[in-house]
């Protein structure tokens, strides 16, 4: 049950840069005559970059492996390789087993024919046989729950639809390995779950290997028993989730929870506002790790207002998730004030936020609503529950504000 | 031990014909795709297939039989055309399709593998089965015209040499396309050129002339192009005449293998290669 089915040795892609045109045909001859004279040699070319350098590493059966890094890390590039898409540029990738790959969501659907022609085109484009979609048709269908527009063409498909499709022909490949990038966080809540779900049965009956890219953090602690974390083409960590994720936020700083700028000319800001200080604090101590969510959360700043005149101003608080959605935002009332340093502070009540990674951002305004200066990426926390939440059936909602339902008998 | 690698280099040689049949299914899913797909918003759909060759050779047979009042070999003008149109047509409809494999495809290409081959070999089954049907046209317009009784029409017994010269039409334009796909992959400009090319050298075949009007210090290198003894060998097969050349034939059946195969050596040398230009 542990052998090895993907194994990577000394993987490097080089891409070229910039655009083709009559001198890249020059350049072209120029390396082809250093390569003629020169054998072997990979001639350093000045327009070019490594996507990924020297990269190692083993994937066992029935492993499921989240590839994180930022972007431009290199995710999608290795992905490519392992599908076989691109070449790279020196190393190798061996491998036992079938793979599909679903590096983009409803890739060869044809707009123009209908769902049921495009399970078939699907299907074959993935490695099926005619016999094995027919065989798995019903399925297919099934777990898609498009039942009802199967004679559309599926151009008329919400996107919603066409991932559904997409990813129910893919995992009915019943492939060894599956290759997803990114794609799950297209689809809505439900059938998300209905997918990780899919997928945990998968490695767990089948032995199935999954290789994923996602950017939530708390989706690979919990689907992944391994991970990779790349940054720049480089392999920084490989081994257990966990870890790989702790080393990841620690060291790309996702998690800023507080942030001090006491040197008034080099603080963020305009000519009118400059910040001071950003600190997010739970059950009024200092944050150093993910917040349980029943802890009160408090968000105090400061900051210099530079206007020499007395005027009125405002300060928005807006928190987003890390799909880059806003959560909600909070005004302060509008106050009158003079040049100086001011202080703020904003308490979110236990339970409010959902599980999840959050940014705030900081908006000052002026009278009359007139932005002075946003405040990007002010903080940055991760909400986690410590016990099980109970079901809270079939929305997940980013909130849960407390807010009394008021029930009264009328008969 | 391994099922399979991805590396730098792909052995010569190595055309994946195992892997190539695995995926049958897909290269008759794409043939169906774009022949239904073709004709999706239009009104006579399918029937442009007969349509478009048969307002081609009424053209042809306007300018260049009434007006230029060049030779048909005695062959009436609308049956003396329709042949060669739609082979040529079948020709030059192979070649661009196949050579612009990298392009069209490029979006699905960088996203899943699949046996490139399977695109070209579709597009040359779409071509076949548009030509098939002209052909039954053209076959229709023959027992007419026999029947009439105004024309001395014979089959001769090359009629068995038609599907060779088919075969022969085919490879030519399958080879050819299969290395120009993997040049214009990375240069654009090639393709105008071929588009361009390809214009003129439907005057260089006997699509709207008999071989027999080519000054005899032209006739070796008119002849060393494959599709003249195609296209002479099929008019040969249904009016007796012009001569088919023997030689000719069988050196273009040599030609285009070699060019098929050369093709197919280039395409899977550079299939995957190509991505990172296209």
């Amino acid at each position: 049950m542990s052998d090895v089915v993907i194994q990577a040795t000394g993987l490097s892609k080089r891409y070229r840069l910039g655009v083709l045109n009559a001198s890249s045909l020059k350049e072209d001859l120029i390396l082809w005559w250093q390569r003629t004279r020169n054998p072997g040699a990979l001639p350093e070319g000045e327009h070019s970059f490594w996507a990924l350098k020297d990269i190692d590493f083993e994937i066992r059966r029935g492993d499921v492996v989240g590839l994180i890094g930022k972007n431009g890390a290199g995710k999608s590039t290795l992905l490519k390789i392992i599908s076989r898409v691109v070449l790279p540029t020196t190393g190798s990738v061996r491998g036992k087993g079938r793979i599909a790959s679903l590096l983009e969501v409803g890739t060869g659907f044809h707009p123009e024919l209908t769902g049921r022609e495009n399970i078939f085109l699907n299907g074959n484009i993935l490695g099926m046989k005619k016999h094995e979609v027919i065989e798995r048709f019903d399925e297919i269908v099934d777990f898609s729950g498009i039942g009802a527009f199967l004679d559309t063409p599926v151009k008329r498909y919400s996107s919603g639809m066409y991932v559904r499709l997409a990813f129910s022909i893919a995992i009915h490949l019943n492939p060894d390995i599956l290759i997803l990038d990114e794609v799950l966080a297209v689809g809505d809540a439900e059938f998300q779950q209905k997918c990780l779900d899919k997928i945990k049965t998968m490695t767990e009956e089948h032995g199935q290997t999954i290789l994923f890219v996602s950017h939530s953090m708390h989706s690979v602690k919990t689907l992944c028993n391994r991970a990779i974390y790349l940054e720049r083409g480089q392999m920084i960590a490989y081994g257990e989730a966990e870890s790989v994720v702790s080393k990841y936020l620690l060291r790309e700083q996702v998690y800023v929870p507080v942030q001090e700028f006491p040197d008034m000319m080099n603080a963020p800001g305009n000519y009118t506002i400059r910040v001071n200080k950003t600190e997010i604090q739970a059950n009024n101590r200092p944050v150093s790790g993910p917040i349980d969510i029943q802890d009160d959360i408090s968000l105090t700043f400061s900051f210099w207002k530079l206007v020499k005149t007395r005027t009125s101003l405002r300060v928005k608080v807006v928190v987003i998730n890390f799909l880059g959605e806003g959560v909600f935002g909070v005004h302060s009332r509008e106050v009158t004030c003079e040049e100086g340093l001011i202080h703020g502070r904003c308490r979110i009540p236990k339970g409010f936020l959902a599980e999840g990674s959050y940014i705030i951002h900081l908006i000052f305004l002026e009278e009359g609503g007139k932005v002075l200066f946003e405040f990007d990426h002010g903080l940055s926390f991760e909400i986690r529950s410590s016990r099980r939440v109970s079901n809270i059936g079939r929305w997940q909602t980013p909130v849960h504000p407390d807010f009394p339902i008021v029930l009264t008998q009328t008969t | 031990m391994w099922d399979w690698e991805v590396k730098k280099d792909v052995p010569w040689f190595r055309l994946g014909i195992r892997e190539l049949f695995h995926y049958k299914d897909l290269i008759f899913r794409f043939t169906k795709r774009d022949l239904l797909a073709s004709y999706q918003q239009t009104i006579i759909g399918p029937l442009w297939v007969v349509v478009q060759p048969l307002l081609t050779t009424l053209t042809y047979v306007l300018i260049f039989s009434r007006i230029a009042r060049i030779s048909t070999a005695g062959i009436p003008p609308l049956l003396f055309y329709l042949p060669g149109i739609i082979l040529w047509n079948f020709f030059s409809e192979c070649l661009m399709g196949t050579m612009s494999t990298f392009q069209y495809n490029a979006h699905i290409f960088s996203k899943v593998f699949f046996p490139r081959l399977t695109v070209p070999i579709s597009n040359v089954l779409t071509c076949g089965f548009r030509m098939a049907i002209q052909l039954l046209v053209f076959v229709i317009i023959y027992i007419i015209y026999s029947l009439s009784g105004d024309y001395d029409l014979s089959i001769g017994a090359v009629i068995g040499l038609v599907p060779v010269a088919l075969l022969v039409c085919t490879g030519f334009a399958f080879g050819a396309g299969l290395i120009i796909s993997v040049l214009t992959a990375k240069y654009r400009d090639l393709e105008s050129i071929t588009q361009f090319v390809l214009r003129l050298f439907m005057f260089a075949a006997p699509v709207v002339y008999p071989s027999t009007i080519i000054p005899e210090n032209l006739r070796l290198l008119f002849w060393l192009n494959p599709l003249t003894p195609a296209i002479e060998t099929f008019r040969y097969a249904f009016f007796g005449s012009p001569a088919v050349s023997w030689p000719y034939l069988s050196l273009s059946m040599v030609t285009v293998f070699i060019l098929v195969l050369a093709g197919l050596m280039v395409f899977k040398q550079n299939e995957i290669k190509v991505m990172d230009t296209v």
